[in-house]
């Protein structure tokens, strides 16, 4: 009886856990499924690399092709990563070397509220403040890749920062004892074996932080503007997760429309799996490293 | 000079970064404070144009809908799936390829979890567009939120607490029902409200799977629901007419998020494994 329990049990737990692995094979088999009958249609290399979306044909043929926003999304995603790192570097660099360590107890849920900030509200204080600071600054509507990408990287920096500043503080725990013996400048220190030290392990959180702003679907859709235009700085443009918010609501289900939204949902979630095998790869050489 | 300039950068960087917290949360609360009556709470919206008048309260309940669908959809199999990696698991590539599967999932975007949902709940298995259909989407998008950090929980948990228990000759059940989970509830709990936090303020995976710009107080989970992030957007999208009730709104989902999340870390940090003390 006792051994029949264990055994349910124990077959309880394992089911619930392969519901991990089946949703994900769900998701995949159903956005592969919806996305194939588009590739019947329109060619790979097309839809990739074409710069027309025309999924709806008013005039002449309809057209599939998702380069712009493709890049925007890459652009937006990279730009926001280089000023999150801009940012958050420096101030992980404050907290696990100059703050103590109450302070950093009290700054870390400080900086994660950040994190728990829904997306849509980012959106919204990027509309009335940001968007109106650009359009005030002579960006015409003010909407703009910029406003996205800095938008973007308020949200990026809670992770930034905390990965970061672990990293850096084993670093300066291993390092600095030893340099201040010394008497070499604290400053210097850091900033000449610390920091060097911690490359690798900053580097990837930074990879990390592109995959997280790729997903971003509303705070990026409310301040970008929304163009089929190649991004640019001071220009409007549109990033894939945005297409596919956008337009679902009026695809007709089984359309070419709809099923071109699918594969549109199926490049973004190629380009975040390849991010994470970066990531993986990365990670296990620099543990090799170590 | 390095030396200099890195300083320099560390303490421009943490201001910036406290100055932006503080510009973010001050905002907000200063804006959206004058919105919030009792009426504004308690009200459905109302108005020539939906939302220009009226409240937001079918939207704090269907997003608690949402959420609590949400945490136990996705809560369950994560705790599980914790519990499996660490104690029955003896194969480490398995344990490994739990892992991936588990990194791939957190990279799914959640807007593609919402095409997911729609293609197969909504129009496969025919559930339409209901509570139910967009909580599977959310569930999935906080699994390995929460597994994750219950991992990590069951990894710190004393090995000698767990191989004593099973020296006095109690099985990985009892030892699991009575020891672990016990022990670990403080994280396991505060991680399910994380997770419920993270859910709440989703909007991508509702907008065409459940979410609705007007419902009345959702009465079963196969019906559509309003939603706070969803209303808030959609008030956004119909121009300049509402932007008093979007800081109202954008003010009360603030509110309920960062309590919850305050509970959370109180409670993770007051039941703190004594352990560790």
């Amino acid at each position: 009886m006792q051994k029949r329990l264990e055994k349910l049990f124990r077959l309880f737990i394992g089911l619930l856990a392969l519901l991990a692995v089946v949703s994900l094979a769900f998701v995949i088999f159903f956005i592969v499924k919806e996305a194939l009958p588009l590739f019947r249609e329109v060619r790979v290399g097309e839809f990739l690399l074409g710069k027309r979306w025309m999924p709806i044909a008013y005039v002449g043929e309809p057209s599939f092709g998702i380069f712009n926003f493709i890049m925007a999304t890459l652009y937006v995603s990279l730009l926001a990563m280089i000023i999150a790192s801009a940012v958050g570097i420096g101030a992980a660099l404050f907290l696990s070397c100059v703050a103590s360590r109450k302070a950093r107890e009290l700054l870390y849920p400080f900086i994660d509220l950040l994190a728990g900030i829904p997306s849509v509200i980012y959106g919204f204080i990027g509309l009335v403040v940001l968007v109106k600071l650009f359009m005030k600054m002579g960006v015409h509507t003010g909407s703009c890749v910029l406003a996205a990408a800095i938008l973007l990287s308020v949200m990026l920096l809670p992770y930034i920062i905390s990965s970061c500043s672990e990293t850096i503080l084993k670093a300066k725990e291993r390092y600095l004892p030893a340099s201040n013996a010394m008497g070499i400048d604290k400053w210097h220190a850091i900033a000449s074996v610390i920091l060097p030290a911690s490359w690798g392990n900053i580097l990837l959180s930074m990879i990390l932080a592109i995959g997280r702003a790729m997903g971003e679907t509303m705070a990026v859709m409310m301040v970008i503007g929304n163009a089929n235009l190649f991004p640019t700085l001071l220009g409007k443009s549109e990033t894939i997760a945005a297409v596919i918010a956008l337009e679902m609501g009026t695809a007709e289900a089984g359309s070419l429309h709809y099923h071109g939204l699918y594969a549109a949902g199926l490049v973004l979630m190629v380009l975040l799996f390849i991010i994470n095998a970066v990531i993986a790869a990365l990670r296990s050489r620099l543990i090799k490293e170590a | 000079m390095k030396g200099k300039m890195t300083k320099l950068w560390a303490y421009v960087s943490i201001a910036l970064v406290v100055a932006s917290i503080l510009f973010l949360f001050v905002y907000v609360f200063i804006r959206g404070a004058g919105t919030i009556t009792w009426e504004f709470l308690s009200q459905p919206p109302k108005g020539a144009i939906l939302g220009m008048e009226g409240g937001v309260w079918p939207a704090i309940v269907g997003s608690l809908c949402f959420t609590a669908v949400a945490i136990v959809l996705g809560g369950i199999p994560a705790i599980a799936a914790a519990l499996y990696i660490v104690f029955y698991c003896e194969n480490r590539r398995i344990e490994k390829a739990f892992h991936t599967v588990i990194r791939c999932i957190s990279g799914i975007p959640s807007i593609v979890l919402g095409l997911f949902a729609y293609s197969f709940l909504v129009r496969e298995l025919q559930w339409g567009r209901c509570i139910l259909s967009s909580g599977v989407a959310l569930g999935i998008m906080i699994l390995p939120f929460v597994e994750v950090r219950a991992e990590k929980a069951f990894q710190e948990l004393p090995k000698a607490i767990v191989l004593s228990s099973y020296a006095l000759g109690c099985s990985k059940r009892y030892t699991i029902m009575k020891i672990v989970l016990p022990a670990c509830k403080g994280e396991l709990i505060s991680g399910l409200m994380l997770g419920g936090c993270y859910a709440m303020g989703a909007t991508p995976p509702l907008i065409f799977t459940g979410g609705v710009a007007y419902a009345s107080i959702p009465t079963s989970l196969m019906k559509p629901a309003m939603a706070l992030p969803l209303h808030l957007y959609l008030l956004l999208a119909q121009g300049a007419t509402s932007f008093d009730m979007a800081y109202g709104t954008a003010f009360v989902m603030m509110t309920i998020i960062l309590i919850s999340n305050l509970l959370a870390t109180i409670y993770a940090a007051r039941s703190h494994a004594k352990w560790k003390a």
